[in-house]
């Protein structure tokens, strides 16, 4: 090494002292005290839930929540609707799964047959749908709801 | 109807059904009679991909520490999946761009083709990965009896119609006699074949890609093979698409939306559909029987696949309108839906097994020999 710990002392003269103390022993390090192991930690945070309510600053105003919808299933399953992005998160975060893939209304693998009531699509899906079939994966219900599964 | 590569008529765009009417001329998109077309072009393209984006350092490393009846299981699938790619990379064009009457169409289907040439681009970048001569991997694909067979029943019906098809756009409907031999063309049993033959197809996209894609994400379940499940992730966000095109093509004929006279034909195959659809079910449970023949692998056994192939031909023939043909209800592989979410397709590098993000990282290793040169 061209410039050493002791070549900086030397360099760095405080009143025109030199310091003669010895310099200190270090032990030395073992590897197993470093870890030759990459570490992999994991953070685990609780899964989101699609039907809590988001944290939100502004002032609730009386009237003004979200509206609830009651879902009622073919296999006697009950849900509500209330804060979820779409039917199928909502679903889920009640613990009623469903058949999905893409999750964004194009391969139809979430499709299920509405018995009564009305949704509505934010985005219109590209699956086929069949009478009365609708897309749980990009829809929410504008009324209650009886779904055939 | 002799084939025309620039149709010189003048035609009204919307009058035209999907096939069999006028050859397209013009391929213009500002009207559409089907937008749908139109949406699955634009979303193919916004799923490009190429194989080479994903790394598989990691699966030659796997695969060489496989035991054998799973290295047989892994590379048979890879096998089916190389053959159900090459029949799909090129069928549609031939069979269909002949007779499709539609623009919008007529690109829905060559964007669908290219895209499964990406796939069967993508299983050489796999054999090349795992194995040190391809060769001998896609060499058995037309030697090993268990995967001709298969050949057989996911071509016949491409085949059947190709070759009435040629006939009747060189010599049109009527009694001809080619080479002494006598044929009967007639457009409504070239219909027929035509429905069959996407029956087939969504029988091949909906069911046995899906009978594969479970075996390739089984691996990645137990970390596995995990490069080659990311690959297979993309090609199953591509077929999920293609699969709604079938669905499309299939219900528009099925309801003569453009052509009445399809859904005449439609209604008498209905027996048909139904049958396809339960050979293709039996076959893929024989299939399963080669696959598990030397042992099962943790979490995928023949029993395990059966069921899933009974409950996937019960969603599929289900989205046609047609009732369930097996009692199953629940998935056997509830796990899979993760792994067919396309939403996690892309992911950060640091959070996956992406080898080549690491590849600059500094080498953690430190030995005392390492401060040797330490000068205090």
């Amino acid at each position: 090494m061209a410039h050493s710990y002791r070549d900086a002392l030397d360099d760095f003269e405080l009143d025109g002292q030199r310091d003669n103390a010895e310099p200190f022993e270090l032990e030395p390090i073992e590897a197993e005290q470093i870890g030759t192991q990459p570490q992999q930690v994991e953070l685990c945070f609780p899964l989101p839930n699609a039907e809590h309510a988001e944290q939100s600053n502004q002032f609730e105003l009386d009237g003004m929540a979200k509206p609830q919808y009651a879902i009622q299933l073919s296999n006697g399953q009950h849900a509500i609707f209330q804060h979820a992005q779409t039917l199928l998160d909502s679903l889920e975060s009640q613990h009623i799964d469903l058949h999905f893939q893409c999750r964004e209304g194009y391969c139809g693998s979430c499709r299920v047959t509405l018995v009564e009531g009305d949704v509505h699509y934010r985005e219109e899906p590209m699956a086929w749908l069949n009478e009365g079939e609708i897309l749980p994966c990009c829809c929410i219900p504008k009324t209650d709801l009886k779904i055939k599964l | 109807m002799a084939y025309t590569t620039f149709n010189r008529n003048e035609f009204d765009t919307f009058a035209q059904p999907m096939f069999f009417g006028e050859h397209v001329n013009v391929a213009r998109y500002d009207q559409q009679k089907h937008k749908i077309f139109e949406n699955l072009i634009e979303k193919q393209l916004s799923f490009f991909w190429r194989p080479e984006e994903v790394d598989l350092t990691n699966d030659r490393k796997d695969f060489v520490d496989l035991p054998d009846h799973e290295k047989h299981i892994f590379v048979s699938n890879l096998k089916y999946q190389t053959l159900l790619d090459s029949v799909q990379g090129r069928s549609p064009n031939v069979a269909l761009l002949p007779v499709v009457s539609l623009p919008e169409l007529e690109t829905w289907i060559e964007t669908w083709s290219f895209s499964e040439t990406i796939h069967s681009r993508s299983y050489t970048h796999i054999v090349r990965n795992i194995v040190p001569n391809p060769a001998e991997i896609f060499d058995d694909i037309t030697k090993n009896e268990h995967i001709t067979r298969r050949a057989i029943s996911v071509t016949k019906y491409y085949d059947h119609f190709i070759e009435l098809s040629s006939y009747y756009s060189l010599l049109g409907e009527g009694t001809h006699t080619v080479n002494g031999k006598t044929i009967e063309i007639s457009l409504k049993e070239l219909k027929r074949r035509m429905y069959v033959m996407m029956v087939s197809v969504n029988v091949l996209e909906a069911i046995r890609f899906y009978v594969s894609f479970a075996c390739s994400f089984a691996f990645a379940e137990r970390a596995k093979m995990e490069g080659n499940a990311k690959i297979i992730k993309l090609i199953a966000r591509d077929e999920a698409l293609h699969l709604t095109g079938t669905q499309h093509i299939l219900q528009i004929m099925a309801r003569g939306i453009d052509d009445p006279e399809m859904a005449v034909i439609a209604e008498e195959c209905r027996n048909d559909v139904v049958r396809i659809f339960s050979e293709a079910a039996q076959q893929e449970k024989e299939w399963a029987e080669y696959l598990f023949k030397d042992g099962s692998m943790i979490g995928l056994n023949k029993d395990i696949l059966c069921q899933y192939v009974e409950y996937i031909t019960n969603q599929r023939i289900a989205a046609l309108g047609f009732e369930p043909i097996f009692a199953s209800k629940s998935n056997p592989l509830p796990w899979i839906n993760a792994w067919l979410n396309s939403d996690n397709v892309q992911v950060a590098p640091q959070e996956a097994e992406i080898s080549s993000y690491l590849v600059g990282a500094i080498d953690s290793e430190v030995d005392t020999d390492d401060f040797g040169d330490f000068d205090l």
